[in-house]
Formats: C-alpha cells, sequence, structure tokens
C-alpha cells in the first residue's frame, strides 16, 4: 500500500471520529426519541464506514461482513422504533 | 507513486467519508427532527455506499466473492434506509413533535392527523 492511501486512511478515520462524537451528542442531548432514533441511525452508518476503512488499512476482509450486521441492526432498530412510537406496539 | 485503483478508492473514501461528517454536522446543527432527518438521511445513505464501493474497489482482485458482498451490501442499503428513515419521520409527525418556528407550509397536516405523544412524552 502506497503511502498516499495510508494518509488518505488516516484523514477518513478522523472525519469519522469527529462525525461519531456530533452523532453521540446527539444522541445525548436530542430533545425526544425520535431525535436519538435518528442519531442511533447515523452512528451505525458512521461505524460501517470505519469498518470499511479498517478494512482497506489492515488489508484484510476479515472483519467486512461485520457490514452488514451493522446494516440490519440500523434498520431494524430504526423501523421498531418507529413502530413503537406510531402505535404504541412493534407488531 | 500510486495506483489507479488506490486513487480511485481514496476518492471514494474521501466522498463518502465528507458526506458522514455532513451527516454529523446537520445532526447538531439543524433545529428540528424533520431536518436531521434530512441531514441524516440521504447524506449518511450515499456515504456509507460510497465508502463501502470504495472497499469493494480495493478488495476486488483478491477473493472470489469480496465484489459480490460489496455490491449487495450497497443494494441493501438503498434499499432499507429510506424506508427506516420514511418510518421514522411519519412516526414523528403522528406523534405531534414540534416543527421548526421557521417551517412555512405544512401541507400534511390536512391527510396525517396527529397526536399528542403519550408514550415519550418527557423530555
Amino acid at each position: 500500500m502506497s503511502p498516499f492511501l495510508t494518509v488518505v486512511l488516516k484523514v477518513c478515520l478522523a472525519a469519522l471520529l469527529v462525525s461519531g462524537i456530533l452523532c453521540l451528542y446527539r444522541m445525548l442531548i436530542g430533545p425526544k426519541a425520535a431525535d436519538r432514533a435518528v442519531a442511533f441511525d447515523s452512528l451505525a452508518a458512521v461505524f460501517i464506514c470505519v469498518i470499511c476503512v479498517l478494512c482497506i488499512q489492515w488489508n484484510s476482509v476479515l472483519y467486512f461482513d461485520a457490514v452488514w450486521i451493522l446494516m440490519l441492526v440500523g434498520f431494524l432498530g430504526s423501523a421498531a422504533i418507529a413502530m413503537f412510537l406510531e402505535k404504541g406496539r412493534v407488531f | 507513486m500510486p495506483t489507479l485503483a488506490e486513487v480511485i478508492v481514496a476518492l471514494l473514501c474521501l466522498l463518502g467519508t465528507f458526506l458522514i461528517a455532513l451527516t454529523g454536522i446537520g445532526l447538531v446543527r439543524f433545529p428540528d427532527v424533520f431536518c436531521r432527518m434530512h441531514a441524516a438521511g440521504k447524506a449518511g445513505t450515499l456515504g456509507v455506499v460510497l465508502v463501502v464501493l470504495g472497499a469493494t474497489v480495493h478488495f476486488a482482485g483478491t477473493e472470489q466473492d469480496v465484489w459480490m458482498r460489496g455490491v449487495l451490501a450497497v443494494f441493501f442499503q438503498f434499499l432499507t434506509s429510506p424506508a427506516a428513515t420514511h418510518l421514522l419521520a411519519r412516526a414523528a409527525y403522528v406523534c405531534d413533535y414540534p416543527l421548526s418556528e421557521r417551517t412555512a407550509v405544512d401541507e400534511l397536516r390536512r391527510y396525517l392527523p396527529s397526536r399528542p405523544d403519550q408514550v415519550f412524552n418527557q423530555e
């Protein structure tokens, strides 16, 4: 791997760290439940990006399947919270 | 000297990370929950898709099925993320979450009745 790509991946990780901290801040102060659900959804997106960038940096596909799991957890969590907010029950 | 594939991977990762950072800034800066969903729904989806595509391009020639996993993950993200955002926005609207005071038009009010939030009404 060239030094160019290494530097680029370091910059990406720093930006993702800042974005994750901002998401956690909104999750902490968010006035109501839907704000926190939105922050949770984008925190899952940040984690997916961190996993992809680390896969490129370590040059291994070992953790690439975790992308699927995080996508499923984010989608199902958001959908369940939305259903619960709207109807008072999930199903 | 970086090769062409590395330049493509770097561009995809930088663009996706930029969009994810915009999502974080929008989550903190926007006034009400629907504006925050606007930031998190669109930019978050496209950012994730670009970064996963970057990883897919990087691992494209190494193993047999890595590119397929990446492309399927992109497809799945495009399938699920708008649905989740739509469900959350509808639930927030039905639960009578407050709009920003700079909201000019609210055309949905005629079609979608809302009730006060009983489950999560506490701050």
